[in-house]
């Protein structure tokens, strides 16, 4: 077990390396410099380059970065707020994003499951057809689509809800987007939850138990749904992909000031520092996610990490 | 009893190979009746040729749209922005006659574009049969336009699974050993970045079009495939038949392309086509935030993307792109599970 961790720590980390050094090769490369106005004299750019450490050779500045990066400082933005530091910037958007993505998950988790479990339990009737036409629809209508059409009936047309964010209602205004946000995650934990339950019940412990005289809710909470479950941490991976993507959009349509509308302005008006700062955090949060899914897995299921040592990976 | 044999003498001619003019021998016999099979079973399943039917309208729709209209996806006319659409017979029973409700802040209003001589309701003689953005272009042509976009897009990732990942799973899978693990640990690392993450970057240092797109595809969207074709192959690779054409002296190409691909190829394309509507979804998702094909060319991402500014006002102008895109997104799904389904009766309880 500590060997499998480890291993994965490891690449993990190695990930987030690279990740790093992708961008800092990138800034390298990005056309033009603070610092190359032609009235500067040769002493003057000396001194300018010697106060931000530009005169190091390029692998002092990279163990910089590396440094700065894992402080949590991101350097300024450009053009988005003059000179404010990312992190500030950071500091307020951050929460709602979180906070919207969180009520996503939970939300969509809930309804899933118990879609796929109705499915489930009655396979085979109305039920289950209308639940899986629920997750086909789910899995294939684009976020922005749901969005744009809640947006319209329930925040334009009957006004329930605001149809654009507003700081003074964050509940509220958080009520859309996160429906919005959630119709993928209920459609593949309903698809999931649906194939699992049904190899659990058609498998012999099942048999056994039902014939020790289990029935009704004890027999699906306790014996169907506990193994069920544990497979479902895998969907966990694609899922967040899902919503980091969704709430780009999402945000821009109910004009949310969290990290993904931040992330679109910036890459509309050029602002490197404040791209950069977000790939990285993107790809720390969406590596550790991977990491803790990964690990928990295989505490849950020995035989993953089993198989996951052997020598075909 | 080995007496009685033994007097008995049997001639070629006392045989008759039964049924010997119409049975040949095959010897594909095997992989046919498989792809029939298939085929009936697909053929069973409404979902999906609904599905295949509804893709091929819109592929024949995407090429002849644009062509049947008066219109280009450039044309401009200043005169004529913001029309609510009208069609040439439908009109006649008062749907799509060009009639627009606005909601002003005094309450709603019917409004005609169209008329030109506002005491006798005489109307013009132009017609938008998807109605006209705020620019004064065509929407039924640039929908259309959009899709093309789409099913390009649609056509990459199909090419991009095939060519990439089939290859990149299937040698990882068949050398094993030291070249698994260097490719596999190099996928890995691409598939711990988000898209997202790569794409925008991508985008700092191109600019953004459909080369673009195309590339960050190539990218990222291998991995899926090439995973399937890997497990695929490390389950065949050690059975019989395999040793059997290593010891007929066949080539490592030979035995993964032409021994190994036909016996898996039924999960590769049904992989495949679950990655289209991704990849259609990928790029709609970056037309959207403006990270996709540049004006005036347009895809259904950037129609939505355009059309949603005033989506309160011109609510039919958002709707046909909208609509395209969830069918196409739609129906591909339905016909990917389909031919799963088609191909792999067991998964379907699954």
């Amino acid at each position: 077990m500590r060997r499998y961790i480890g291993k994965r720590l490891i690449i993990s980390v190695g990930t987030l390396f690279v990740v790093i050094l992708l961008l800092f090769t990138l800034l390298q490369f990005m056309p033009g410099s603070p610092f190359n106005d032609e009235k500067l004299t040769k002493e003057q750019r000396a001194t300018i380059y010697e106060k931000y450490g530009l005169d190091q050779p390029i692998i002092v500045q990279f163990y910089q970065y590396v440094l700065h990066m894992a402080q949590g400082d991101f350097g300024v933005s450009y053009t988005i707020s003059k000179n404010t530091p990312i992190s500030q910037l950071l500091q307020s958007r951050l929460p709602i994003s979180l906070r919207i993505g969180g009520q996503a998950v939970l939300l969509g988790a809930l309804i899933g499951l118990i879609l796929g479990i109705i499915a489930a339990i009655w396979h085979g009737t109305i039920w289950d057809t209308i639940s899986t036409i629920i997750s086909v629809i789910g899995v294939s209508v684009p976020s922005y689509v749901f969005a744009l059409a809640l947006a319209y009936v329930f925040g334009y047309q009957l006004s329930w809800f605001p149809l654009l964010y507003s700081a003074d209602l964050p509940f509220k205004s958080s009520v859309l987007p996160s429906i919005a946000l959630c119709m993928f995650t209920i459609a593949s934990i309903a698809r999931f939850t649906r194939s699992e339950m049904l190899e659990v019940l058609s498998s012999d412990y099942i048999l056994l138990a039902e014939s020790k005289g289990v029935y009704g809710p004890k027999l699906i909470l306790r014996h169907v749904l506990r193994n069920a479950l544990i497979p479902i941490v895998t969907v966990l991976a694609p899922l967040i992909v899902g919503l980091m993507t969704g709430s780009l959009v999402v945000e821009k349509i109910f004009s949310i000031p969290g990290i993904g509308s931040l992330l679109v302005t910036a890459i509309q008006s050029n602002d490197y520092n404040v791209i950069i700062a977000l790939s990285f955090i993107y790809s720390a949060m969406y590596i550790g996610i991977m990491l803790v899914v990964d690990i928990l897995y295989g505490v849950i299921d020995p035989r993953i990490r089993l198989s996951k040592e052997g020598p075909h990976d | 009893m080995t007496n009685d044999l033994a007097t008995v003498e049997f001639l070629p001619g006392d045989f008759e190979l039964k049924g010997a003019e119409t049975t040949k021998l095959d010897m594909n016999f095997a992989s046919q009746r498989f792809w029939k099979d298939a085929y009936l079973r697909f053929r069973k399943n409404k979902g999906a040729v609904f599905s295949l039917i509804t893709i091929l309208l819109i592929i024949l729709l995407a090429v002849f749209g644009p062509i049947v209209s008066h219109y280009t996806y450039q044309q401009q006319n200043i005169k004529e922005t913001n029309m609510a659409p009208r069609v040439p017979g439908l009109e006649a029973l008062g749907i799509f006659n060009g009639d627009e409700t606005l909601k002003t802040s005094t309450g709603s209003k019917l409004k005609n574009a169209y008329i030109v001589n506002k005491e006798t309701g005489e109307k013009s003689d132009t017609y938008y049969w998807f109605g006209s953005d705020a620019l004064g272009r065509d929407l039924w042509t640039r929908t259309w336009t959009g899709t093309r976009v789409s099913l390009y897009i649609a056509f990459v990732a199909v090419l991009i699974d095939m060519l990439i990942g089939m290859s990149y799973g299937l040698i990882s899978g068949y050398f094993g050993g030291r070249v698994d693990s260097v490719l596999q640990r190099f996928a890995e690392i691409i598939n711990s970045i988000p898209t997202l993450v790569i794409v925008t970057l991508l985008m700092l240092v191109l600019k953004p079009g459909l080369m673009t797109i195309t590339l960050a595809l190539m990218l990222t969207g291998w991995i899926g495939m090439s995973r399937i074709a890997r497990a695929q192959m490390l389950k065949l690779k050690e059975q019989e038949f395999v040793l059997a054409s290593h010891t007929l002296g066949a080539s490592n190409i030979r035995v993964i392309f032409s021994e190994i691909l036909p016996n898996i190829i039924s999960q590769l394309i049904t992989n495949t086509m679950f990655s289209i509507p991704s990849a259609i979804f990928t790029e709609a998702f970056l037309s959207f935030v403006g990270l996709g094909i540049p004006e005036p060319m347009c895809s259904l991402g950037s129609l939505i993307s355009y059309a949603f500014k005033n989506f309160t006002t011109h609510p039919y102008q958002i709707v046909p792109p909208v609509i395209v895109l969830a069918l196409l997104m739609l129906c591909f799904n339905m016909l990917a599970d389909g031919l799963r389904d088609a191909f792999d009766p067991k998964m379907k309880e699954m």
